[in-house]
């Protein structure tokens, strides 16, 4: 128990470096962009019409103070460090007046929903059959799986999804190709609103399985078919402990914990993977916001998004680290 | 013993037949490689039996076959090795086929209850995510017919036998020694106080002065349930120790058995002569020779008697006649034709 405390805390000051470290570096490259979100609001405001030089002039203050870029660098610094612990990233400069919190905290459901659920649900499927695939070798469906899993996964995921927005879209339209729900169906916890949606997530979800199942299956298949052969299952075959509880406790058990290290890196690439995935299938979370935030030089945005990435991934890693001690009791030791 | 862990399948015990006796066994690797078949004749006709209350050693060079013969026996074969023919009779079992080819529902009644293996490299075969208690649960719980309390106190009780505090039970294997895992080991193959055990090879990682504790024990326990053990290993050393009667193999055939001490005093085969010769004494200080030549390999063996290319005695029908296992005391036999000019020369 000791042991895993003292495990637990390097961990968590591990994930404290990491995130200061990501928001940091996101820090200086937003603000080493060639775009001055003032200057650019401030042309936009002018672009028509006459407006007094003191008018200008004052409301390229208020802007300055309300992005946060007065004083020196330090203070700059030191002020969005503040601003950063309590969550607040200032106003949209493109959904003006927005707060970038309210942006961000209305698209995260929807990112982390689809990109989250489809990640664990795509290692849960590729690891029990790959697990099975490796221990049955000699069947056939297994291995018909195989095959197919294989052949999909080198496909680029934005030509699978591209496949799947014609056929389930245009040749033989049953499923809804954007969005993230209907239109004119109210949200709240009603059938409607609830089928609306996982009619909606469906195509994203069947891109990011069929692309995803075959690196899990082939994966947990190679390494199920090392740990059948160890000494210890051979022992326990010879023991005539039973078939099923050798599958689960012994090969399975035993070939999961790399696999688990892989969950925690895949459930890091739920926000860059959402780049892709929103913007082919239309879906209103983190991902399509950061695409337009770019669009629009919206840095506070920008930032906002960035920084709840970096937490929001740091965060992942650091839960399956922590429950990493109960798959493998060997890492608390070194 | 209680009335419940008597196994129905068991035949019952006869007072002092062998509890197993092995018949021209005959196990072999068949490959095949590119269109060519190879056969390698790891076991080719092999015939001993192990006694109730004995523990009968098996002893040879690296590719002599022994670790392929124990896996036979032990019902432990993958392909592409398979048994070619020849009988394996359990005095536990009905059929002559060995664990391989009865019925699994038997197999998995047998194993461990009357028949259990400690293993070459017995350093992993404890499944490293799980904890030593639980692995005693998976192995023995169902053969004890005991509750679970029962069944932990029992267990608590055989681990103190092989000085094992019961906290062990509560460790994963990567916190134990290496001589603990070993006693683990011994303690796991042991608990069901089955009839016969297999040991392959299992002190041969352990340092000697381990070794020598662990040989102990093995023994202690042995003689306290009357088990019958095939032990395996190459070190004679251990042999001279422990054995009751010893096997010597050569290229997949016994060439001598006997009762250990004779071995190591008379031994009558050229092989087992140098094996024997070859050994350190204390006092004697020449220098020992080894023997001419490498072992044969086992898919092109040489015809005839297998050592004949290395021998000092080989004649013309070494080389064409495989010489059968003759009886030349009592609990001796040999395979040699040159076996009195081999005992006559010094």
């Amino acid at each position: 128990m000791r042991a895993y405390a003292r495990y637990a805390f390097g961990r968590f000051l591990q994930f404290l470096l990491v995130v200061f470290i990501g928001i940091n570096i996101a820090y200086i490259i937003t603000h080493a962009t060639p775009i001055d979100p003032v200057e650019h609001t401030v042309s936009v405001a002018t672009a028509f019409g006459h407006t007094a030089p003191e008018a200008i002039e004052s409301m390229r203050q208020s802007l300055r103070e309300l992005y946060g870029l007065t004083g020196s660098p330090i203070e700059q610094y030191l002020n969005f460090w503040r601003r950063v612990l309590v969550a607040d990233f200032g106003p949209s400069l493109s959904a003006f007046p927005s707060p970038v919190s309210t942006l961000i905290g209305r698209a995260i459901p929807w990112t982390v929903g689809l990109l989250g659920v489809a990640t664990i649900l795509t290692w849960i499927i590729g690891n029990l059959l790959g697990g099975l695939a490796g221990y049955y070798r000699r069947s056939r469906l297994l291995k018909g799986f195989g095959i197919v899993a294989m052949a999909l996964h080198p496909m680029p995921y934005y030509i699978a999804a591209i496949i799947l927005l014609i056929v389930f879209g245009y040749l033989w339209p049953i499923l809804p190709i954007s969005g993230g729900s209907q239109m004119n169906v109210a949200r709240g916890w009603s059938s409607e609103y609830i089928l609306s949606v996982a009619r909606h997530s469906m195509l994203p979800l069947l891109s990011l399985l069929l692309v995803g199942l075959g690196g899990w299956f082939v994966g947990m298949r190679s390494l199920v078919s090392n740990v059948v052969t160890e000494d210890y299952v051979v022992y326990a075959e010879l023991a005539g402990v039973s078939k099923r509880r050798i599958l689960t406790a012994y090969v399975m058990r035993n070939a999961i914990a790399p696999q688990v290290t892989g969950l925690a890196i895949s459930l890091g690439h739920v926000f860059s993977g959402a780049l892709i995935t929103e913007r082919v299938f239309g879906y209103p979370g983190i991902g399509s916001l950061l695409v337009d935030g770019v669009h629009a030089g919206d840095y506070s945005l920008v930032l906002g998004v960035t920084t709840v990435s970096i937490v929001g991934v740091s965060l992942a890693v650091l839960v399956i680290d922590l429950i990493y001690p109960l798959i493998d009791p060997r890492v608390t030791v070194s | 013993m209680s009335a419940a862990m008597r196994n129905p399948a068991a035949k019952p015990e006869t007072a002092d037949g062998p509890v197993v006796a092995v018949r021209d066994l005959r196990a072999w690797y068949r490959l095949r490689l590119f269109g060519v078949d190879r056969e390698v004749k790891a076991v080719d006709g092999i015939t001993f039996e192990v006694r109730k209350d004995e523990i009968y050693g098996l002893a040879g060079e690296s590719s002599s076959g022994k670790s392929t013969l124990v896996k036979t026996i032990a019902g432990a074969m993958r392909p592409p090795l398979e048994i070619v023919g020849g009988e394996i009779q359990f005095s536990f079992m009905d059929g002559t086929m060995g664990l391989n080819r009865a019925p699994a529902d038997l197999v998995e009644r047998v194993r461990w209850r009357h028949l259990s293996y400690v293993m070459q490299g017995s350093m992993s075969v404890l499944n490293p995510v799980r904890r030593i208690g639980t692995s005693f649960f998976d192995f023995a719980f169902r053969h004890m017919g005991l509750d679970k309390a029962g069944f932990e106190a029992a267990v608590v009780a055989h681990l103190a036998r092989v000085n094992l505090p019961a906290s062990v039970l509560k460790a994963y294997p990567h916190e134990l020694s290496g001589g603990m895992r070993q006693r683990v080991t011994i303690a796991l193959a042991t608990i069901c106080r089955p009839q016969f055990i297999i040991a392959d090879e299992p002190t041969t990682a352990l340092d000697v002065v381990v070794q020598k504790d662990v040989l102990a024990m093995f023994r202690s326990i042995q003689r306290e349930m009357a088990s019958s053990v095939l032990f395996v290993t190459h070190d004679m050393g251990v042999h001279a120790h422990l054995t009751d009667r010893l096997g010597i193999m050569y290229a997949g055939r016994l060439v001598e058995e006997a009762r250990t001490p004779d071995v190591f005093a008379r031994p009558r085969h050229p092989y087992t002569r140098h094996l024997i010769h070859s050994l350190p004494r204390i006092g004697d200080d020449r220098p020992r020779s080894g023997l001419e030549g490498t072992p044969p390999s086992l898919a092109n063996p040489p015809s005839g008697c297998r050592f004949h290319p290395r021998c000092a005695f080989a004649t013309e029908r070494c080389r064409v006649e495989v010489p059968p296992m003759e009886q030349v005391a009592p609990d001796h036999r040999v395979a040699c034709f040159e076996k009195d000019r081999v005992e006559a020369t010094p």
